[in-house]
């Protein structure tokens, strides 16, 4: 047994020095994982959108400026955001903060990526349960209608079906990519 | 290392594949889906489901005018064409099991002049067709 732990001991103390001295810190590993953790898939259990449609979104790292930054009004995916950016509320723009819990009945609309010019489908779902979070308000209007058209008016809280009317934050999700045919 | 590594480049790649959504189902996720849901299903005290439900109002006289008429659709802002195509992808998508034998699609002509007819009692009338339809149980 204990040599067993010894062998195992060796194998991993091995691999990690290799490991370390093949790599850097600016590695890419370094930069996979980030991505991994930041946006790309659902590792964490946070409220996201129930949604079996959704998919990843589209690569963001080439954007410069406030246009790739999830924390920015002007980011890509805000184009018709009204509200306070769960990026800067302890969430995400896919996730809710931790205590909130994310409305199923949200508005849609599409943004287009700066990046690869196509037009996403966009998901600003509300995220409910605590108090305004009050920081980072955006009102972007791309595609919104009056409020007497309801269903495409972004002035609303849309916090319907979950256990708290109480609206904190909005994320952007993205659903897919619009095509015309 | 460099073979984990590629593994993993792969992976991601193919996970950065957004689904393209068009026709009936983009107009439906634009116009719809923000209540419906992608799955058709309720939102209990908020929406109604359309997933097990859309499919049996075509069974009762009257649900057929009523799913047009009723106001999220009559409303839409899609053309008469295009609404159509919504109502049968979401006769197929949300009620393929439900609607009764020998239904015909809706037609551009069909929707046109049912939308110019609005319900003044939506909750009204939905409430005799689901009678209506308790009755043929």
């Amino acid at each position: 047994m204990r040599d067993e732990r010894r062998w195992i001991d060796r194998f991993v103390e091995t691999a990690a020095r290799q490991l370390a001295q093949r790599t850097s810190r600016r590695s890419f590993i370094t930069r996979l994982g980030s991505a991994l953790v930041g946006s790309t898939l659902p590792l964490l259990p946070v409220a996201r959108a129930a949604d079996d449609s959704r998919v990843p979104p589209p690569d963001d790292s080439a954007l410069k400026g406030d246009a790739g930054d999830p924390k920015s009004c002007d980011y890509w995916r805000h184009c018709a955001i009204d509200g306070f950016l769960c990026s800067c509320c302890g969430g995400s723009q896919n996730a809710c903060p931790p205590g909130t819990e994310m409305s199923p009945v949200t508005w849609i609309g599409t943004c287009r990526h700066p990046g690869d010019g196509k037009d996403y489908i966009i998901s600003y779902n509300d995220c409910c349960g605590q108090s305004l979070c009050l920081r980072c308000r955006c009102t972007r209007t791309e595609g919104e209608k009056p409020i007497y058209f309801t269903s495409k008016n972004n002035d609303l809280l849309w916090c319907f079906g979950t256990k708290s009317r109480a609206v904190n934050c909005s994320v952007a999700v993205v659903l897919g990519v619009a095509t015309k045919s | 290392m460099p073979r984990t590594a590629a593994v993993l480049v792969v992976v991601a790649a193919a996970s950065l594949a957004a689904a393209d959504v068009g026709g009936p189902a983009l107009d439906y996720a634009l116009n719809c889906q923000g209540c419906h849901r992608a799955d058709g299903a309720a939102t209990p005290g908020s929406v109604p489901a359309l997933a097990g439900s859309v499919g049996k109002f075509l069974r009762v006289p009257g649900g057929r005018e009523f799913l047009v008429r009723v106001p999220g659709v009559a409303q839409a802002p899609l053309d008469d064409t295009a609404l159509a195509a919504v109502l049968n992808w979401m006769l197929d998508r949300f009620g393929r099991d439900d609607v009764p034998k020998g239904v015909v699609p809706y037609t551009a002509e069909e929707v046109n002049q049912l939308r110019r007819r609005p319900l003044t009692d939506v909750a009204g009338a939905r409430r005799q067709l689901v009678e209506a339809l308790e009755r043929t149980k």
